[in-house]
């Protein structure tokens, strides 16, 4: 399929210059340059605008509840591992209600990719502060300012034991669109949080305060090094995009020997005899 | 009509949950029908644990509050029992002093010197007084041991045989029944409730299963975790309920038969998840094992008091089933149905139980069926020829239900959205869709009426008084009927949805008493909105434990 081909032919509703957009097309283009079928490709959604991403995509998708992409995203991979798995959430939705499953599904690494949509902001509920918003911002759920410290999600994934961990941008589209065929390519959990600006209610990340911090690791970076990977996510003034840690761990699914041959979806939903468990009941 | 009653008390860590259940198979081994009933505390040591059997050469359902065979292998049974004349206590009456008013029969086994002589370490003075127990109630010797053989790394079963032989020689046969023990019943099974469930969703070909553990609903996880690679099942402790649920839906929208199973607070996390599986009407099976609460309540004890949470459970409105079984038998047989409702339906299935009945051991002749069939409901199966195309996922194909699809499918996408939505499963809020939807997906209803079994009948059609139950009270009923004809009683085997004007025709002539373990009746409430029929005599009990035998026949007696 071609990156076109995977427009769902509903209209976005995004903002005029809204990240989303960009994010979308690099999500389209990744699909297309992997080859990748979209009825192939299950899309996990979260709340938020980052969850519409499921109504544009002519793939298979599942729109869950707040915060609650990466449980679905488990369930639906371990019944299903043939299936390519990404879930697109927000920081609100990852790094706030999901905090807890974030952590938990990196212990697992299992093949699926997570974006998250950070633009530092709750944007479809208005404008209140999210846990990656700065220290002082004034919201409508913060009116005197917030007094939270800023969660550094890179950090937090790194230190949880994260194998992939990635950082994109919605104003380089042509770089995320090859983190994310990186991520899907990546044999466990691929987590790249793509750095966006919300165009109506955020106000200090706009485009032009990432077009002059960001830029982009190259070859002489070894991401196969912890420390490496822990000083660039504590960078400060500067902003480092694309692959900061990758190393290579057990695959989640490659542990279970249930569904070593087939999928689960194949093995089960059939009359078992249970004269065996029965018998030790005797 | 008679049983006797046999009770192992100690401090937790004694292995009283190990002792007690063997003794259980023991009897039944000898071809005795027995009931085994544990309470026990939320710790690891210390306390006071205590497994009570009811055994009988007749068909034993449940538990009497009677004791009259006490094992005591510590100070803390006295501390806790109420010792009465005729009770026969096994005790170490060198090391337990007892006070003078105290009197039973007692029998006397030196445990700490037999321990102290064979250089025996502590744990194995449930064998010696298993071993005394065996010979006071004529149970051949060969049974205990083979039983230690079955349950004993090799290397400790021949001094917990020794044990026990010592335990043996300070008991001559003394307790006597005239008992003719029943050779069918040394085939039969014994096992727990929860195990009813574990062994009915494997033969429903569950492929995964997901929670996080809660007493009382923990051994289910348990279970299934131990046979999940023999089976091919995904069995997963998740983080916390809410992934447990969630996960589970995911994996039900993969396609694969999905479960999770907990008590009230791990289903108070699971709550927002159920609304999910409604909404996208993806089947789910879900085991709600009751204990008091609120909150975190009493862990290891006994309440039937969610009824009125899961049929409400979760904001708006909108089809669930619940099914509440009330022995062994219809736990299995429902669990296996409850997978086949859930994917025939597309809504979310309770099977309900509770400490009581999830814990508690039963005699049962068998579980294998013949008839029982796997129906998965409709699934679409594709089509090639434009397999990029969406799928009306949510247009009703017949009685409500629509075409469900595995991801995969070739001309099958859609999108499952916690939104309410359109045919193929894009967000719509307008109210035409919603009106359509909310019909249909309550049309379902009419249709899963047809399915469920109406309450039954118990006992003499024409007694006194009729007893209206749910779930495991059953059991108490149906042994305080061997002793009384004073009474029948109306069990719910089902309680949502049920044809109701049917519910109105059983009830009819009959004068109703609510018997339930919890503080405000609460299907007695249900059936009053539901038909009209308020019952005012309600026999109530919430501390815990389950209804007693004697307390019912006492209540039918005092006729209140």
């Amino acid at each position: 399929m071609k990156a076109m081909e995977f427009n769902s032919g509903k209209i976005p509703v995004w903002c005029p210059g809204c990240g989303n957009f960009a994010i979308w097309n690099a999500i389209k283009g990744a699909l297309a340059d992997l080859e990748l079928n979209g009825k192939d490709v299950v899309n996990v959604s979260g709340i938020g605008c980052s969850g519409k991403m499921l109504n544009h995509l002519r793939t298979y998708g599942f729109h869950t509840l707040h915060g609650r992409t990466l449980p679905v995203a488990t369930g639906v991979k371990l019944s299903n591992h043939k299936l390519t798995v990404i879930v697109n959430g927000g920081d609100g939705d990852g790094y706030g209600m999901g905090a807890g499953h974030f952590i938990h599904a990196i212990r697992r690494n299992l093949d699926i990719t997570y974006l998250v949509h950070d633009n530092h902001i709750y944007g479809l509920t208005t404008g209140q502060a999210s846990p990656t918003t700065d220290k002082g911002l004034k919201s409508k759920s913060t009116p005197s300012g917030v007094i939270d410290e800023p969660l550094n999600p890179l950090a937090v994934a790194l230190n949880a034991g994260a194998a992939f961990v990635a950082r994109g941008y919605s104003g380089e589209v042509e770089h995320l669109k090859e983190l994310i065929k990186e991520g899907i390519n990546f044999k466990g959990f691929a987590y790249i949080d793509i750095l966006q600006p919300c165009v109506t209610f955020g106000k200090k990340y706009s485009y032009e305060y990432y077009d002059e911090r960001i830029y982009k690791l190259d070859e002489s970076y070894d991401c196969t090094s912890f420390e490496n990977a822990l000083k660039k996510v504590w960078e400060k003034d500067k902003i480092a995009l694309g692959i900061i840690y990758k190393i290579q761990k057990d695959e989640y699914t490659s542990l279970h020997p249930q569904i070593k041959e087939k999928t689960l979806l194949e093995t089960t939903g059939k009359i078992r005899d249970i004269s065996e468990e029965l018998q030790s009941f005797k | 009509m008679t049983v006797l009653t046999w009770k192992i008390g100690g401090p937790a860590g004694f292995g009283i949950m190990s002792a007690g259940p063997m003794f259980a198979k023991a009897l039944k081994r000898s071809g005795y029908s027995v009931q085994g009933y544990p309470e026990y505390p939320s710790i690891i040591r210390g306390g006071y644990n205590c497994y009570h059997i009811t055994f009988s050469n007749e068909s034993v359902f449940s538990v009497y509050k009677r004791c009259d065979i006490l094992v005591a292998l510590d100070k803390v049974v006295f501390d806790n029992e109420d010792i009465t004349e005729n009770m026969t206590v096994i005790a170490d009456f060198d090391s337990i002093k007892l006070s003078e008013d105290i009197v039973c029969k007692k029998i006397h086994i030196p445990i700490k010197n037999i321990l102290k002589e064979n250089d025996f370490p502590d744990i194995v003075k449930n064998s010696i007084a298993l071993g005394a127990s065996a010979k006071l109630l004529g149970v051949d010797e060969n049974i205990v041991f083979k039983l230690f053989e079955e349950s004993f790394p090799a290397k400790v079963v021949n001094m917990n045989i020794e044990a026990a032989k010592k335990g043996m020689q300070y008991c001559e046969n003394v307790i006597q029944n005239n008992f003719k023990p029943d050779d069918k019943v040394k085939d039969y099974l014994v096992m727990t409730g929860n195990e009813a469930i574990a062994t009915g969703a494997i033969k429903a070909g569950v492929g995964f299963y997901s929670t996080y553990p809660m007493t009382p609903a923990s051994s289910i996880l348990h279970y299934l975790a131990g046979v999940a690679e023999k089976y091919g099942i995904i069995v997963k402790h998740t983080e916390d309920e809410i992934a447990g649920i969630i996960m589970a839906i995911g994996a039900s929208y993969a396609g694969v038969r999905a479960m999770t199973g907990t008590s009230g607070g791990g289903l108070s996390l699971m709550t927002e998840g159920v609304g999910l599986a409604a909404m996208i009407e993806t089947p789910l099976v879900i085991a709600l094992s009751q204990r008091p609460g609120p909150a975190t309540g009493m862990p290891t004890w006994t309440e039937q008091s969610d009824l009125k949470f899961v049929m409400n459970i979760s904001q708006d409105e909108f089809v669930r089933i619940v099914l509440t079984p009330g022995d062994l038998k219809e736990l299995f047989v429902m669990t296996f149905e409850a997978f086949n409702l859930a994917d025939k339906y597309q809504v979310p299935v309770f099977v309900l139980t509770d400490k009581f009945l999830s814990e508690s051991h039963f005699c049962v002749d068998n579980l294998e069926y013949d008839g029982l069939e796997i129906d998965r409901g409709y699934i679409f199966e594709g089509d090639e020829s434009k397999p990029m195309d969406f799928f009306p996922r949510y247009k009703e194909f017949k009685n409500g239900v629509a075409m469900r699809v595995n991801p995969g499918t070739p001309g099958g996408l859609f999108k499952a959205p916690g939104n309410e939505h359109d045919d193929f499963g894009f967000v719509a809020t307008d109210s035409k869709t919603r009106i359509k939807n909310q019909e249909r997906r309550f049309r379902k209803e009419n249709y899963i009426k047809d399915e469920l079994p109406l309450p039954k009948l118990y006992g003499n059609e024409n007694a006194e008084i009729t007893f209206v139950c749910w779930g495991s009270t059953k059991l108490p009923l149906m042994e305080a009927l061997k002793f009384t004809e004073k009474f029948n009683f109306i069990h719910f085997s089902a309680v949502n949805p049920i044809n109701w004007e049917d519910v109105k025709n059983i009830f009819k002539g009959k004068k109703l008493v609510a018997i339930e373990t919890n503080f405000t009746g609460q299907l007695a409430s249900i059936i009053a909105e539901k038909t009209g029929i308020v019952i005012e005599d309600k026999f109530l009990k919430y501390d815990g434990r389950p209804f007693f035998v004697e307390e019912i026949l006492d209540f039918v007696e005092r006729g209140r």
